[in-house]
């Protein structure tokens, strides 16, 4: 191989490498420039919110399997049943009430 | 012109070599990363079970996983293992030696305001299809799908409404249904602006039963149901909250929540919802950890259970 050849060969080798490097560093970092690539661990939940201040009107429990009220607001099912409960088995024995 | 070209080619050279060591260095170093990324299996031993809509993993996204061990552990006795990872530390929350969740401390970039939060982690069993429901139905695909060795298959979304959650289809099957001791989670609440309509939008994703459950405040509080159990609620953000954002929240059962929530104050965690009797008897409240990451506290006695069996 000539001088010449040899040295625009390297030439050409340094622009991909170069070329190579950029691409790594556009797509390298995930969300977030962390670990994201495999896990996506970075903050998603917008900051700035308030997530309390509530009264008395914070009620977002489970209810106990109780009657439910007929004519949900949409397609959703009317009170013929009980509302299911949490599950309330034992840990590695019978499956709970549904 | 030779003198040029002789100078422009030993630079190209040097640049070249340098290039290259870079690059294998840091190609040495990704291989390295992802070798030595591990997080655990949600269920060990794995089983075949699949609970399409439950919750089945939680992360906190911290921005100090030491101080968020000490917080968490002294509040419910968790222990943790941690998993080598580069860029970002994780560990394992564990109860009675049970996996309960991760802590996560993200390798973010500083300067830049960051909300701490429990990501919520919703059973599917396909994530790609899942994504394709997902866009289909109003929401923003946030990072992924991506498979994660021993985890299995995630995405993370934002719904129509902006609350932020994940998919996750488990390669260890999911964890079976029983009651949670107290220290585990035990109850997830959605709260938006429109529950009927982001109902609608998680019943096409996961295959939710919607039910209205009673209530007297008169807000709206939709039960999300799969394999006929309660598996979340969507409830209603006060129309005057102009700061608030809809959110999931996920609860911890507790044998009694103002002791738990007085215990997290001193712990350097803060109450944002006081102690209340909630819709199934016992009470619950709204914290933050130190960092400001919100988590619930929920009371459920035996006789709750027993109660409810009747």
């Amino acid at each position: 191989m000539s001088p010449r050849a040899r040295r625009a060969g390297l030439s050409a080798l340094g622009l991909l490498l170069l070329t190579g490097l950029s691409s790594c560093a556009l797509t390298w970092g995930g969300y977030d420039g962390d670990v994201g690539l495999a896990f996506g661990g970075g903050y998603y939940q917008p900051y700035g919110y308030d997530y309390g201040g509530w009264g008395p009107g914070y009620h977002v429990g489970p209810g106990r399997g109780g009657p439910v009220r007929g004519g949900g607001p949409g397609n959703f099912r009317a009170a013929s049943r009980q509302a299911p409960s949490i599950p309330n088995g034992s840990r590695g024995g019978s499956r709970g009430r549904r | 012109m030779n003198r040029i070209s002789r100078s422009f080619s030993a630079t190209a050279t040097a640049v070249g070599g340098c290039l290259l060591a870079v690059v294998l260095t840091v190609g040495v170093d990704l291989k390295a990363m992802a070798a030595s990324l591990e997080f655990p299996p949600v269920v060990e031993p794995a089983s075949t079970e699949h609970h399409v809509g439950k919750v089945i993993w939680v992360d906190l996204l911290t921005p100090d996983l030491a101080a968020a061990k000490q917080f968490y552990g002294g509040l419910f006795g968790w222990t943790f293992n941690d998993f080598p990872s580069a860029g970002a530390r994780y560990a394992v929350a564990l109860l009675d030696g049970r996996p309960v969740g991760g802590l996560l401390q993200p390798a973010a970039p500083p300067g830049r305001d960051r909300q701490p939060a429990w990501l919520t982690f919703i059973a599917v069993s396909d994530v790609d299809a899942a994504q394709r429901a997902a866009l289909a139905h109003g929401a923003k695909v946030l990072f992924g799908p991506a498979s994660v060795e021993r985890r299995g298959r995630q995405a993370v979304f934002a719904d129509p409404e902006g609350a932020v959650f994940a998919v996750l289809a488990s390669s260890s099957g999911d964890p079976p249904d029983f009651m949670a001791a107290p220290g585990e989670w035990i109850w997830s609440a959605l709260l938006v602006r429109d529950p009927a309509a982001d109902a609608s939008f998680y019943k096409a994703l996961f295959g939710y039963e919607v039910i209205e459950a009673p209530s007297e405040d008169g807000l709206a509080h939709l039960i999300l149901s799969s394999d006929e159990y309660a598996r979340a609620s969507a409830n209603a953000l006060p129309s005057e909250s102009a700061r608030r954002h809809p959110h999931w929240l996920n609860f911890v059962r507790v044998v009694d929540a103002a002791d738990a929530a007085a215990k997290a104050v001193s712990l350097g965690g803060r109450v944002l919802v006081e102690p209340h009797v909630d819709r199934h008897g016992g009470r619950v409240a709204v914290v933050a950890d130190p960092a400001g990451a919100p988590f619930g506290l929920m009371e459920w006695s035996d006789s709750d259970s027993k109660e409810a069996a009747k």
